[in-house]
């Protein structure tokens, strides 16, 4: 009888990165406009306090993904840190996330072609824009059912001239454009409040969602505890100078056209231009079009090249929630239905139908005030007046928010309850102490990142009206579905399956080729008169 | 309108350089220890180049390896050499006729060269008499300075045993390069010849 396939370990390094890139890549064309538009003059410390928070994410996503490297990300992370109950909160608000990274970037793709040709302009013709992203997310989802995704070449192409691009319109617009009185202007002048500024973090969050993608992929990856180190680390870094020089060149840029007035005819500045209802989709482009010289290049081609990395995500999105769900069903966190298989397509075609209906039906919720004036009027008395790519950014901060602090929490338990697993890649700065008789080091930086992460949560409940509400409502609305079907199938409620994590771990490292790692954890194990076995991989 | 600022230039190229070195060195890891075995592997073929010698007696039919072999000197550019060994025994001189031997070996040798032709490489043949079959093929070795002698043997059911011989345990054991057996598998495919009757017989039904 022929053994069940096994993923192939086909990811290299630039694989591996581009993975992580064209998921996280096309978030500063989102989160540009959107923190420009809240935290005015201060968009460069909302950046950079984001971009901390980022960091120690990132490493704790490199440690847990070099460590545990299987697919699933930070939803195996924490069930196997802290149990299955918080393993189904974590992967439920990455579902959250992934569904509407769906509708955020197909919008935000739509802004971008919108650059090109005006009539799919939101401000211009709203039920075209709306009419354009309701068509690309059904067509995802038809393509996603009948199994066609995008190649990890095809990522790796987009990836690569979008890493070109990006670094061509920094360079060139502080090369031509950039006067550092005009950022030091900026920032005294139009400092904002501070509810502005926490509503800034809280949506530069975003420009940062994606890594995940990376330990998503850690199960094909070649080499995968010796490599994912390396393409996260790096990812980590380009987005960082990414998202902080381009705050710092919009609020410190002379564009090569003239700036028009607003909408009440009043003069603005350029990085107010850019943070515009008009332009906060597509600020990237607005941008790369203002570079002198450049700029009349950049016109052309950025928001195509925008518009395919927003649709790369979007369609992350599609494959990520559905995966997500199918892993959680067979790990018995969410109803088996979502581990149905398409007969001919063999793809969790339940999973990609409800998913993409929740994005289609988020999609109607944040259109609905810019096709309908009565709904206007509603937003504006219950929601602030929050429509359209606000409520999308909300959701997006709370779901992320969400489920980094799990993993960072989930980070600090295994590093006290699974402290033979060999680390290749361990964050610096630790607290060497015995727990259960065994030696760990408690990482210091991982309660950084969770005070950090865990504050931008705050501040998104705190100056999201939406968020507030729906985020915790998603949870809830989870959690109960979760003990009725947990109950109805006579497993534990708030306890966990039992699982032998350490012979698991030798089968992981085994079918990732890390040989030497897993002879060092079989050393370890046999000192301590453990006998080791091998079982299946999750 | 142009503002280049000297602040702006330092910037700007910081992040060309910074972006650069990153990527550079996330392309750049260190290798594996399978991967240094590997490349060592691959510069120990690379020096190759030399010439394989495939050997042909009366209990070494290798035939079966001629493609390999045709395939391998293509590929490393090596020069092919078939040779047939025609023992003479102690009781005969040196220099003894032994035509039925000698006509063994041409047939064979024809077949080698034909292997070789479709491969599309030149082969040099030859018919050597020896007391043994053994240390012809070492001094020949030695003389060409081979890299591979190719040794073939069959398969008699379950057992290799005497095909194999004392000659192929010889020349493995004392040659100076790398040998390879070949034994056809009951069900294999590389190194057939002819396909397996029951197959043969499936393929012509079908």
């Amino acid at each position: 009888m022929p053994s069940k396939p096994e993923l192939r370990r086909a990811v290299t390094p630039w694989g591996s990165f581009s993975w992580g890139y064209s998921d996280v890549g096309a978030d500063i064309f989102v989160g540009l406009g959107l923190v420009l538009g809240a935290a005015a003059g201060a968009s460069n410390v909302a950046f950079l306090f984001a971009g901390i928070v980022y960091v120690c994410i990132g490493l704790a996503y490199t440690e847990l993904a070099a460590t545990y490297p299987v697919a699933g990300g930070g939803q195996y992370f924490v069930m196997r840190g802290l149990g299955d109950v918080f393993g189904f909160i974590a992967g439920w608000a990455v579902l959250l996330d992934f569904t509407i990274d769906i509708t955020l970037f197909a919008w935000s793709c739509v802004d971008y072609l919108g650059q090109l040709v005006p009539f799919l302009a939101l401000t211009h013709h709203p039920w075209v824009h709306f009419s354009a992203a309701f068509a690309l997310i059904a067509g995802l989802c038809l393509l996603n059912l009948v199994g066609v995704r995008e190649s990890t070449t095809f990522n790796g192409i987009v990836s690569a001239l979008d890493v070109v691009s990006e670094t061509s319109i920094l360079f060139f617009g502080f090369l031509f454009a950039f006067n550092p009185d005009l950022l030091v202007h900026a920032m005294t002048l139009y400092w904002p409040t501070n509810d502005h500024l926490l509503l800034g973090v809280s949506l530069a969050i975003i420009s940062f969602v994606g890594l995940e993608s990376i330990s998503q992929a850690a199960q094909e990856t070649q080499r995968p505890a010796s490599i994912i180190p390396r393409t996260s680390i790096a990812l980590i870094l380009t987005i960082l100078v990414y998202a902080l020089a381009y705050a710092n060149l919009a609020l410190g840029m002379i564009p090569a056209n003239p700036v028009p007035p607003d909408a009440h005819g009043h003069a603005q500045t350029f990085f107010q231009f850019l943070g515009s209802t008009a332009n906060q989709g597509s600020a990237v482009a607005v941008l790369a079009a203002n570079v002198p010289y450049f700029g009349k290049l950049a016109a052309l081609y950025v928001p195509i090249l925008g518009a395919v990395l927003l649709l790369i995500s979007s369609n992350s999105g599609v494959f990520g929630a559905s995966r997500i769900a199918y892993a959680m069903s067979r790990s018995q966190l969410l109803p088996s239905v979502f581990e149905r298989v398409h007969p001919r397509y063999r793809t969790p075609a339940v999973s990609i139908v409800v998913f993409c209906g929740v994005a289609l039906a988020v999609l109607v919720f944040a259109a609905l005030p810019s096709l309908d004036p009565g709904a206007d009027a509603v937003y504006t008395r219950f929601f602030h007046g929050e429509a359209g790519l606000d409520v999308l950014a909300d959701l997006y901060a709370f779901g992320a928010a969400t489920s980094y602090s799990f993993v960072f929490v989930a980070l600090i338990a295994l590093r006290l309850k699974d402290p033979l697993s060999p680390r290749k890649f361990r964050i610096p700065i630790n607290i060497p102490l015995t727990f259960r008789g065994e030696r760990a080091l408690f990482p210091v930086v991982g309660v950084i990142g969770f005070l950090g992460i865990f504050s931008i949560l705050i501040f998104t409940m705190l100056t999201h009206p939406i968020g507030r509400v729906a985020g915790p409502l998603w949870l809830g609305c989870g959690i109960i579905g979760y003990l009725i079907y947990r109950r109805r199938k006579a497993l534990p409620l708030w306890d966990s399956r039992p699982i032998d994590w350490e012979t698991q771990q030798i089968t992981i490292l085994k079918e990732a080729g890390e040989l030497e790692l897993m002879d060092e954890l079989i050393e370890k194990l046999r000192a301590r008169g453990k006998a080791p076995g091998v079982a299946k991989a999750p | 309108m142009i503002a280049i600022h000297p602040l702006g230039v330092l910037i700007a190229l910081v992040i060309v350089a910074l972006i650069g070195a990153t990527i550079y060195w996330m392309l750049h890891p260190p290798p594996a220890p399978a991967d240094i075995v590997a490349e060592r592997a691959e510069a120990a073929l690379e020096e190759m180049a030399g010439s394989i010698i495939v050997v042909f007696s009366e209990d070494i039919h290798s035939e079966h390896m001629m493609v390999l072999a045709a395939r391998l000197a293509r590929r490393e550019r090596a020069e092919l050499l078939a040779v047939y060994i025609v023992e003479v025994p102690l009781i005969l001189p040196q220099g003894a006729q032994m035509p039925q031997e000698d006509r063994r070996a041409i047939e064979a040798l024809a077949t080698a060269e034909a292997i070789a032709q479709h491969g599309g490489v030149t082969i040099r043949t030859d018919v050597i008499h020896a007391r043994q079959v053994s240390t012809a093929v070492v001094d020949l070795a030695k003389r060409e300075s081979a890299n591979l002698i190719m040794l073939g043997s069959y398969r008699e059911g379950k057992y290799t045993g005497a095909p194999l011989g004392r000659a192929i345990e010889s020349i493995a054991s004392s040659a100076q390069c790398d040998v390879l057996i070949g034994v056809p598998g009951p069900h294999g495919r590389m190194l057939t010849l002819e396909r397996p009757p029951a197959a043969a017989r499936r393929n012509g039904a079908g």
